[in-house]
C-alpha cells in the first residue's frame, strides 16, 4: 500500500509532467517552424530530464528508464550535435504521448501500464546513432547498486533496493575520470570535491586553492549588485496552486451568501427600516465584489484548451495530407474553469472538421487559386457578458446543395421547406444528427456523428453556435457562451400559484396580450396553438398545461403573458400567469431524484427565501415537440422582420435606482442631467423642491414609485434627470446616471408594472423602461393639467 | 542546533521529497523553484546550507553556485549539486563553479542525510 505522502507526491509529479509536457509539445513545433529561441531546447529538455529524475525517485522505474533514453536524444540536440528535422520531431511527439500514457496509466491504476514502448526507443536510439557516436556522453557506470529510490524507501522502509536501472545507450566505453577533478571521497552516489569544504570548517588553505571560493568578494561580484535592483519576484513568490475543489467549495459558499444577500436586501427594503438600509447596500456591493473576485479565481486563459491546438493540426493536416496554418488570436479570454473543460471537446472536433471538410488539398487549393497552405484563425473575446469564440478557415466553404440533398435523401427535413430555406439555413444543417456531407468518410472527423453533439455540447452550457458559410471563401463557426454557470441573470414568472426561474440566455421578449384581443389572437393550426407575432407563427406552450398546474382563474385574467423563448434554434412563446423581475440567481443542481425530469434545469432560492425551479427551455420545448428546423427559419425571419418593422434604434440613459437592476429611459424624455447638491433641497409641504433657474423644481425620488418602494439612500449631489413639458420641469432623483447609448432596442413591451412601461434588451441586458409619465402623475398629479 | 538549509528544483515534486527527506535532521527547509529565485531568498536571509538542481529555467545551478560564492557570507556556505548519472562532465563544471559535492538523482533518504549531516554536523 502506497503512503499517503508518496500519493501526494505522484499526484504532484503527475500535474507537473502532464503541464511539461505539454509545454514539450509547443516547444517542439516551435522548433520545427523555425520560431524557436535559445531557451526553447533547454526548456525542452529540461521537461524530460525533470520527469527521469522525479519518476527515480519515485521509483516509477519504467517511465525513469524511457524518459533516459529520450533525454540522451535531447542531450545531442541540446548541445548542437544533432540537428532537429521532421523525423525526429516526429518521432519525439510520439514519444511525448508515450509518456502521456504512462502518466495516465499511473494516475488511474497506480502503475505504468504495460504498453510496449521499445520500437519507439529502438527509433530514438537510432536517431541518435546517427551523428558521431563516438562523442555521445555516456552516464557513468553503476558499479555500486543503483540507489533505492526515495519515495519508495519513505513508503516502505526495508524494501530492497530495486533492479538496477541499466542505461539502454552504455554501450560504448566510459571516458576515464579527468584528472582536474580527484575526489576525497564518493561513491556511486554522491560525493565531495577533495578541494571544496567538505565539513563546515574548512582549512584555510583548501579556501585558498579553491579559486571561486573566497572571503573577499571577487570584482565578478558588480553584476550582483546591478542584478539586485532589477531581481523580480519569482513565480513561487507570487502565485500558488489551489486545488480546484477549494475554489469549487468557495464558488458554492459564495452562491449561498448571494442567496442570503437576495434575502436580506428584499426583507430590508420592504421593512423600510432606514437604519438598516445602508448596511444592505453595503452588504449588497461587498457580496458581488466577492463574488466577482471568486469567479476571478476560477477563470482560465482559453489557451489552456487551446495550447494543444498546434499539435492537432499539425497531425489532422499531415494525416490528411493538407497544408494547414493556424492563426490564434485572444488567447488570454478568460472563461470559468467549468466551463473551460465542457468546451475542450467540441472546439477540438471543430477544428478537425474544419480541416477535413473545410480546407482543401493543396492542389484544389492551387487550382483555385489560392496559397497551398490553408488558413485556420482562432479568435476569442468577451462581448456583452458572454465569451466568443470564432473559428474561421479560407477552405471551400459549406456545400449548401450538398447539405440540403443529403438532408433530403435522409429524410431530415421535408422537402418543402429545403426548397424554402437561405443558404444560411442551410448551412445550419450540419448540426443536425445524421448528417454528414463528406465524399469520403474519414478517421479525422468521424461519421456524421459530430456536428450535432457540439452543438448540443454548447447548448448544455448555455451557449449557441452559429455557422456562415461562404462557396470557395471559408467558413466560420460563431460560438458564444456564458462566462460562469454557477450564478446567472433569469427571470421570475408565476403559473399555478408556483414560481419559476427562466435563464436570461433564452429569453428573447416579453409580450402581454390584453384579454380582449388574446382570443382573437391565439389560433389553433393542428390543434397546436399559435400566435401571430409580427405576421409569423409563434408556437404556443402554456406552461401550466405542460407541468399539469391549476389553470389561472379567467375571471381575474385580463391579460395573456407571452415570454418568448429560444433554444435549440426553437423558438416559442411560454404562456405563463404574470411575469416577475430578473434577478441574479444561484443556480443548485436537482436532486438525483429529480435530475431526470426534463423541463428543469436546477432550483434557486428567491429572495424571499422560497425555492423556485429552474426551466430549462431546450427541454421545454423537446417535452412539448416543438418543430426545431421549422423554428430556425422562423428565427431567421423574425430577426429580419424585427430589423424591417420593430427595431428602432433609440439613444436610451441608463441609470440606477437603489440597488435594482440597472434602468433606462428613452433621452428624449430626459430634458437636462443636473447635479444637485442635497444641502439645495428645500421642503415645500410634503414636496421637495430646489430653485433650479428661476424656478421651483419639485422633485420626485423614483425609487419609491418603483416596486418595493423604500428610501434608498441618495448620493450628495444627488443625481437629477429633469423632464419639462410646457414650460414645466419635474425632477428625477435617481442614484446614479451609467451611460448614453444609442442601441437597435429589440423589444419593447407593455408589461405594466408600478412604474416601468416595459423591458428592452439593451447590450444583451434586459433593462427596464421607466414609466417616465406615469411616474410624474402619480407624483404629481397636476403636471400634466394645462 | 537547527540549521536552514535551501533545497533548489524546479520540479516540486522533488523539493517536497527532499523536505520529507530531511525531515528527521531537524534543520528548517526553504525551497526555491530556481536559481534566481533561490538568489533572491539567500540574499534575503542567510541559509546554512544549499542544495541545487543543476538544470532549471531562468538560472541554473552551476551559474547560482558561482553567484552565491560572490557573495561574501555564502563563500564557505556548503553547496551540494543534485545531478544525474548521464552528467559526468558535470562533476568538472561543479568544482570550478565552487560547489562543495554532489549527489546523483535518484538518491535515497538515507543518503541524503548522510550527506547533510558530513556537511552540517549538530
Amino acid at each position: 500500500m502506497k503512503s499517503s505522502l508518496q500519493q501526494q507526491l505522484i499526484a504532484d509529479f503527475l500535474i507537473e509532467s502532464f503541464e511539461g509536457l505539454d509545454q514539450f509539445d509547443q516547444d517542439l513545433l516551435g522548433l520545427e517552424q523555425g520560431s524557436a529561441d535559445g531557451e526553447t531546447l533547454n526548456r525542452i529538455f529540461r521537461a524530460i530530464h525533470s520527469i527521469k529524475g522525479t519518476a527515480g525517485c519515485l521509483g516509477i522505474q519504467r517511465m525513469e528508464k524511457v524518459a533516459h533514453v529520450g533525454e540522451n536524444l535531447l542531450s545531442l540536440m541540446r548541445e548542437g550535435r544533432l540537428k532537429a528535422n521532421k523525423d525526429i520531431i516526429s518521432t519525439l511527439l510520439k514519444y511525448a504521448d508515450a509518456l502521456r500514457e504512462m502518466l495516465r496509466n499511473l494516475e488511474q491504476s497506480g502503475t505504468e501500464g504495460t504498453t510496449d514502448h521499445s520500437a519507439l526507443i529502438a527509433r530514438l536510439q537510432e536517431l541518435q546513432g546517427e551523428p558521431s557516436v563516438a562523442s555521445t556522453p555516456s552516464p557513468a557506470p553503476s558499479s555500486a547498486p543503483a540507489p533505492a529510490p526515495a519515495a519508495a524507501a519513505i513508503a516502505t522502509p526495508e524494501t530492497v533496493a530495486p533492479e538496477a536501472v541499466t542505461p539502454p545507450v552504455s554501450t560504448e566505453p566510459n571516458p576515464p575520470p579527468t584528472s582536474a577533478a580527484p575526489t576525497a571521497e564518493e561513491d556511486a552516489a554522491w560525493g565531495f570535491f577533495s578541494d571544496a569544504p567538505a565539513a563546515p570548517a574548512p582549512s584555510a588553505a583548501a579556501a585558498v586553492e579553491s579559486a571561486p571560493i573566497s572571503a573577499t568578494p571577487p570584482t565578478s561580484s558588480a553584476p550582483t549588485v546591478e542584478r539586485e535592483t532589477t531581481s523580480r519576484g519569482s513565480i513561487a513568490d507570487s502565485a500558488i496552486r489551489v486545488d480546484v475543489g477549494h475554489l469549487d467549495k468557495l464558488m458554492n459558499l459564495v452562491g449561498e451568501l448571494v442567496l442570503a444577500r437576495n434575502q436580506i436586501v428584499q426583507h430590508i427594503r420592504s421593512s423600510r427600516d432606514s437604519a438598516m438600509l445602508p448596511v444592505a447596500q453595503r452588504l449588497n456591493l461587498i457580496t458581488t465584489e466577492l463574488q466577482e473576485g471568486v469567479m476571478k479565481t476560477r477563470m482560465q486563459p482559453i489557451d489552456n484548451v487551446w495550447a494543444k491546438f498546434p499539435r492537432i493540426v499539425r497531425d489532422v493536416s499531415q494525416e490528411l495530407g493538407k497544408v494547414v496554418r493556424l492563426e490564434m488570436e485572444g488567447r488570454n479570454t478568460e472563461l470559468d474553469r467549468t466551463i473551460i473543460e465542457a468546451i475542450k471537446d467540441p472546439l477540438t472536433h471543430i477544428l478537425r472538421n474544419s480541416i477535413d471538410h473545410g480546407i482543401e488539398s493543396p492542389a484544389k487549393r492551387r487550382a483555385a487559386g489560392k496559397s497551398e497552405a490553408g488558413l485556420l484563425y482562432l479568435r476569442a473575446f468577451h462581448e456583452g457578458g458572454q465569451v466568443n469564440i470564432e473559428i474561421m478557415d479560407d477552405g471551400a466553404g459549406v456545400n449548401t446543395a450538398r447539405v440540403k440533398e443529403k438532408a433530403l435523401q435522409k429524410g431530415l427535413v421535408p422537402p418543402e421547406q429545403i426548397a424554402r430555406m437561405s443558404d444560411r439555413e442551410a448551412c445550419n444543417l450540419i448540426f443536425l444528427p445524421g448528417l454528414s456531407t463528406a465524399e469520403k468518410i474519414s478517421n479525422v472527423s468521424g461519421r456524421g456523428v459530430g456536428m450535432d453533439v457540439v452543438k448540443t455540447n454548447i447548448e448544455k452550457i448555455g451557449g449557441s453556435v452559429d455557422v456562415q458559410s461562404e462557396a470557395g471563401q471559408g467558413t466560420t463557426i460563431k460560438i458564444k457562451i456564458p462566462l460562469t454557470l454557477a450564478i446567472i441573470p433569469a427571470l421570475t414568472v408565476r403559473s399555478g400559484g408556483e414560481r419559476f426561474a427562466i435563464p436570461q440566455v433564452n429569453l428573447l421578449e416579453l409580450l402581454r396580450v390584453e384579454s380582449g384581443s388574446a382570443e382573437n389572437s391565439i389560433e389553433n393550426i393542428f390543434d397546436a396553438p399559435v400566435y401571430r407575432l409580427r405576421g409569423k407563427l409563434l408556437p404556443l406552450v402554456f406552461l401550466n398545461r405542460v407541468l399539469s398546474l391549476e389553470p389561472p382563474d379567467p375571471s381575474t385574467l385580463t391579460s395573456l403573458n407571452i415570454v418568448v423563448l429560444q433554444a435549440d434554434g426553437r423558438l416559442f412563446g411560454l404562456v405563463v400567469d404574470s411575469v416577475s423581475d430578473t434577478e441574479e440567481i444561484v443556480v443548485k443542481p436537482l436532486g438525483k431524484q429529480l435530475s431526470g425530469l426534463t423541463c428543469f434545469a436546477g432550483a434557486t432560492i428567491m429572495g424571499d427565501g422560497q425555492v423556485a425551479l429552474i426551466l430549462d427551455v431546450m427541454g421545454l420545448a423537446q417535452h412539448a415537440q416543438v418543430a426545431a428546423v421549422e423554428r430556425t427559419a422562423v428565427s431567421a425571419k423574425t430577426e429580419e422582420a424585427q430589423t424591417d418593422e420593430q427595431t428602432r434604434r433609440q439613444t436610451l440613459l441608463l441609470f440606477s435606482v437603489g440597488d435594482r437592476p440597472r434602468m433606462a429611459m428613452t433621452l428624449s424624455e430626459a430634458g437636462r442631467l443636473e447635479e444637485i447638491p442635497r444641502a439645495k433641497v428645500e421642503r415645500a409641504g410634503r414636496r421637495e423642491v430646489v430653485q433650479y433657474r428661476g424656478q421651483i423644481l419639485p422633485l420626485i425620488r423614483v425609487a419609491q414609485h418603483l416596486p418595493g418602494g423604500g428610501e434608498d439612500p441618495i448620493a450628495d449631489p444627488m443625481h437629477v434627470v429633469v423632464y419639462s413639458e410646457q414650460g414645466r420641469s419635474v425632477g428625477l432623483v435617481v442614484s446614479n446616471i451609467e451611460d448614453i447609448v444609442e442601441d437597435a432596442v429589440r423589444v419593447e413591451h407593455r408589461i405594466s408594472r408600478d412604474g416601468i412601461v416595459g423591458s428592452a434588451v439593451v447590450h444583451g441586458r434586459v433593462t427596464d423602461l421607466l414609466d417616465v409619465k406615469g411616474i410624474i402623475r402619480e407624483a404629481e398629479p397636476a403636471f400634466f393639467e394645462s | 542546533m537547527s540549521k536552514t538549509i535551501m533545497t533548489v528544483d524546479d520540479a516540486t515534486t522533488m523539493r517536497r521529497m527532499i523536505a520529507f527527506a530531511l525531515k528527521p535532521t531537524g534543520h528548517a527547509v526553504v525551497e526555491a523553484p530556481d536559481g534566481r529565485a533561490a538568489l533572491d531568498l539567500a540574499r534575503s536571509r542567510q541559509v546554512d546550507l544549499v542544495i541545487t538542481d543543476v538544470n532549471m529555467p531562468n538560472m541554473g545551478g552551476l551559474e547560482l553556485t558561482k553567484e552565491l560564492r560572490a557573495i561574501p557570507s555564502y563563500a564557505r556556505v556548503p553547496i551540494i549539486l543534485l545531478t544525474t548519472e548521464s552528467d559526468p562532465e558535470m562533476k568538472n563544471k561543479g568544482r570550478a563553479a565552487g560547489a562543495t559535492g554532489w549527489i546523483v538523482k535518484p538518491f535515497n533518504p538515507e543518503q541524503l542525510v548522510a550527506v547533510v549531516s558530513r556537511v552540517l554536523p549538530n
